[in-house]
């Protein structure tokens, strides 16, 4: 994995140790969008990955459907 | 920190400070209660999505106990259970009620929120409202004896809204979202009293819309008893004689002649109801 795409990792963990720990609600989707936004900084890079990360967050949104949802 | 390097916080700060001033200065309100107005702003704006999420909570209690036996099935397997629980869902078109946007929606808030009593000082409030107990909402938690106080709340809010908001059915996971605030108590010790504040009201109107959802979902069967009634008179017999009672007093008025033709036909029947009971 190349540096940038470690800073995002580096975010994401940022964000799981403090507000996603204070905050504990349960994603609707598996892998949750913490891990799944991990998975795809690591395949992707950052800039794709930060891409996927943030339109999985989009549709994290109560008018979704949720469920299994790997990264491709 | 690493975080206030990112341009959007440092504005994000100006203008929580200039919303706390306009909640302090033009509404009249003290410090602390002006977080909480701020907070409760928050959370009325993000309505729509949370009714959203009662609906889709309602949902899950229907399936429960076919959730229950996944887990079960795949107890050794955490990831297998997950994937199997979340196909359910698709299969059953369930919604799960948590999503990640709603609570991201707060994550600005929060974060200028923290800037904000970190940076600027806010002076002591003076008046005697009750939550005076507060008195400095710039200085960290523990410093004064309403932070003990807020606290205490802060554990019993945080326990009632996880309590409230929980999807997982699985026991262990729940324990530890049920134990996780005793930990947490002495992280956010550290913090403003004001951010703790904005914490126990979120929590707060939380359990609150918990208790609502619980009594919706008691009084779900009601409406679908009026509708029946109204879309097939003759059938509904007994139920539909209790339906249309209310229904009935704004007919009555002599005035419209003309389009009367179906409702005397209406009013006799029920005489005939009545007189047989």
């Amino acid at each position: 994995m190349r540096a940038p795409a470690l800073l995002g990792v580096g975010l994401v963990w940022v964000y799981r140790l403090t507000f996603g720990a204070l905050f504990p609600t349960t994603c609707k989707y598996h892998p949750s969008c913490s891990e799944y936004a991990v998975q795809a900084l690591h395949r992707h890079g950052l800039v794709k990955g930060s891409v996927l990360a943030g339109w999985r967050l989009l549709r994290c949104n109560p008018w979704s459907r949720g469920g299994f949802d790997p990264i491709r | 920190m690493i975080l206030y390097a990112i341009p959007i916080i440092s504005q994000l700060e100006t203008v929580m400070k200039h919303v706390l001033h306009w909640f302090h200065f033009n509404v009249g309100l003290t410090w602390a209660w002006s977080i909480v107005a701020i907070t409760v702003c928050v959370r009325m704006l993000l309505v729509p999505l949370t009714i959203r999420q009662i609906h889709s909570m309602q949902n899950l209690q229907k399936f429960a106990p076919q959730m229950k036996e996944i887990q079960k099935k795949y107890k050794s397997d955490r990831q297998k259970q997950n994937e199997e629980l979340m196909k359910f869902y698709r299969e059953n078109n369930i919604n799960p009620a948590a999503s990640c946007l709603p609570m991201l929606f707060q994550l600005p808030v929060f974060i200028a929120l923290y800037y904000t009593l970190k940076h600027y000082h806010f002076p002591p409030g003076a008046d005697l409202s009750w939550l005076h107990f507060i008195h400095d909402i710039s200085v960290g938690t523990t410093a004064q004896w309403g932070g003990y106080v807020l606290l205490v709340v802060y554990v019993a809010s945080q326990m009632a809204s996880s309590f409230f908001m929980m999807t997982t059915v699985d026991k262990t996971q729940r324990i530890i979202f049920m134990v996780m605030p005793l930990f947490f108590v002495f992280i956010i010790a550290r913090f403003p009293a004001g951010l703790v504040l904005y914490w126990v009201t979120t929590n707060l109107w939380t359990v609150g819309q918990g208790l609502v959802t619980r009594r919706l979902v008691a009084r779900a069967p009601a409406p679908t008893v009026e509708r029946r009634s109204s879309r097939t008179p003759p059938k509904d017999d007994g139920s539909g004689g209790n339906g249309a009672s209310p229904e009935s007093p704004p007919p009555p008025s002599p005035a419209p002649s003309s389009t009367s033709q179906q409702r005397p036909r209406q009013v006799r029947r029920k005489k005939k109801r009545t007189s047989r009971r």
